[in-house]
């Protein structure tokens, strides 16, 4: 145990000062992978604040119908027990046009806005809500209501949660493909670097070999170099994500605002950073590993 | 007991070229061997099969009664850390000290760092280059570098070394310091197997002296 520490500290020593000994190939080497690393990070990220808001979004299907002024009271009750009769049909919410008033009030804070327009501008409404994702049945209703004498007008209030829902859907296979892509390029520049170290150190290599040096003790400084690149290229990536981000939020959150919503991206927390920092120490080993095998297999 | 067995060993090249023809020998335990012949003779490649470096086209090698051909892979490296090779080339490292490369053996077989640094002084000073761990090999002259490589091969003490053309490029006066020097190692009881291709300096130590040519012995 002592020794296999001792030889450990003795390659990661060996390792650190190799990287200090070249600084400028370090670095650039450092820089690919953080670059490689950044870019499904900084879509994870998007994607991780994007689903957020869907997630907080009214996913089932929502339909508001705006009654028209001066409507039948008993004919208004006669469409609320029909509606809740349908299948499908989860909630069906009645907001009287004083209701719908005070929440638009509460909702922008301006509690004088009557005060300010004389009469009340809102028509009733009903707020209905449906089971199921499937658009079909809805845009049926939609189509329906819009016909029927009571009604002025009908709006589909889920619409954009939905189609933010699909877009996210979309981003994430986008990020499944991104991920793979870069992974296997983070497999290969290591595994690149690594194949250079091991021409360069051939001599070494082959000394160590004649007299005695099991694959393991030759393998280690390659794959201790290629752990250390991962994990500082994977802290590199954190870094360049989290200044962008920090640089792009407040035209996001002004463009979140526009909306109504109160949305920025998030930054890489512990947890994203600790995520990121094993997959590309996993992903270069991985590529060092490959390489010195290859090195390694040419002898008996 | 003998320590080093030749059974029928024959080395083929490709190419058809044969290094060694059916050489069958024993190195008795603790004995110093010259193996004499001109370049080309097989000398090198003789020593290369003890090592485990080459391996035999037909026959065995018995290695400490060990076939090295049916050793797995993984298990080659320990039997090589009971041999201490000399170089012809040197293979001596210039991106370290002298002193880090008198360690190297000892890096691998994992020595603690007090013990390994009493071993590599005693080494280097026992080759007369005590003083010079600091320098960068390329500081040191041929015959210096020459002893840097016997220190690193003796530093892990071996039960075998094999020297390979340890006085090529040597004046004499320097080629038989370094044969004094294989000497003493054997007098603390290891087998030592040294090629050259001048046989003047083989016959003062009335050693047993294995001929080659072409690949056999000649009487």
């Amino acid at each position: 145990m002592k020794h296999w520490f001792r030889l450990h500290t003795l390659a990661l020593r060996q390792t650190l000062l190799g990287m200090l000994r070249h600084p400028l190939t370090s670095l650039l080497n450092l820089l690919v992978i953080a670059i490689a690393a950044a870019l499904p990070l900084l879509l994870w990220l998007v994607l991780a604040s994007l689903g957020g808001v869907a997630a907080r979004m009214p996913v089932e299907p929502q339909l508001t119908l705006f009654l028209k002024n001066g409507h039948d009271i008993a004919a208004t009750k006669t469409l609320e027990q029909d509606l809740a009769r349908r299948a499908g049909m989860a909630k069906v919410r009645y907001v009287p046009r004083d209701e719908a008033l005070k929440q638009l009030e509460a909702a922008t804070g301006t509690g004088e806005l009557l005060a300010g327009l004389g009469e009340n501008p809102l028509p009733d409404a009903f707020v209905l809500t449906l089971h199921g994702t499937s658009a079909a049945p809805v845009e049926a209703l939609q189509a329906e209501m819009a016909k029927h004498p009571l009604v002025d007008e009908v709006q589909l209030d889920s619409a954009w949660a939905q189609r933010l829902e699909k877009i996210v859907a979309l981003g994430r296979s986008v990020f499944d493909v991104l991920a793979a892509l870069l992974a296997l390029s983070l497999l290969l520049i290591t595994g690149n670097a690594i194949r250079m170290q091991i021409l360069t150190r051939r001599e070494e290599i082959e000394v160590a070999r004649l007299i005695g040096a099991t694959d393991a003790f030759i393998r280690r400084p390659f794959v201790h170099f290629a752990a250390v690149q991962g994990v500082l290229g994977g802290l590199l990536a954190c870094g360049v994500v989290a200044l962008l981000l920090a640089r792009i939020n407040p035209a996001v959150s002004e463009l979140a605002q526009a909306y109504g919503q109160q949305f920025t991206l998030q930054l890489p927390d512990w947890r994203v950073i600790l995520l990121v920092c094993a997959a590309t120490m996993l992903l270069t080993l991985s590529g060092a590993w490959v390489a010195v095998w290859r090195h390694l297999r040419q002898w008996r | 007991m003998s320590n080093i067995q030749f059974q029928q060993v024959t080395k083929d090249y490709s190419g058809g070229f044969t290094a060694v023809k059916n050489l069958s020998f024993e190195i008795a335990s603790g004995e110093l061997v010259f193996l004499a012949g001109h370049s080309g003779a097989g000398k090198s490649t003789l020593l290369k099969l003890i090592a485990g470096i080459e391996q035999p086209t037909s026959g065995t090698v018995l290695v400490n009664k060990q076939n090295l051909a049916r050793l797995s892979r993984a298990s080659l490296p320990y039997v090589r850390r009971h041999i201490g090779l000399i170089f012809q080339d040197h293979k001596i490292l210039f991106d370290r000290s002298v002193y880090d490369n008198v360690a190297l053996p000892l890096d691998i077989i994992g020595f603690d760092g007090r013990e390994a640094k009493r071993r590599v002084l005693a080494a280097l000073d026992k080759v007369g280059l005590a003083g010079k761990e600091k320098l960068n090999p390329v500081a040191l002259s041929g015959g210096e570098q020459q002893r840097l490589c016997i220190a690193r091969a003796v530093v892990h003490r071996p039960a075998i070394l094999l020297a390979d053309e340890p006085t090529a490029n040597l004046d004499r006066d320097y080629a038989n310091d370094i044969l004094e020097l294989f000497k003493s190692f054997h007098q603390v009881g290891v087998t030592i197997v040294i090629s050259a291709h001048d046989e003047s300096l083989m016959a003062d130590y009335g050693r047993r002296i294995l001929r080659l040519k072409n690949g056999q012995f000649t009487a």
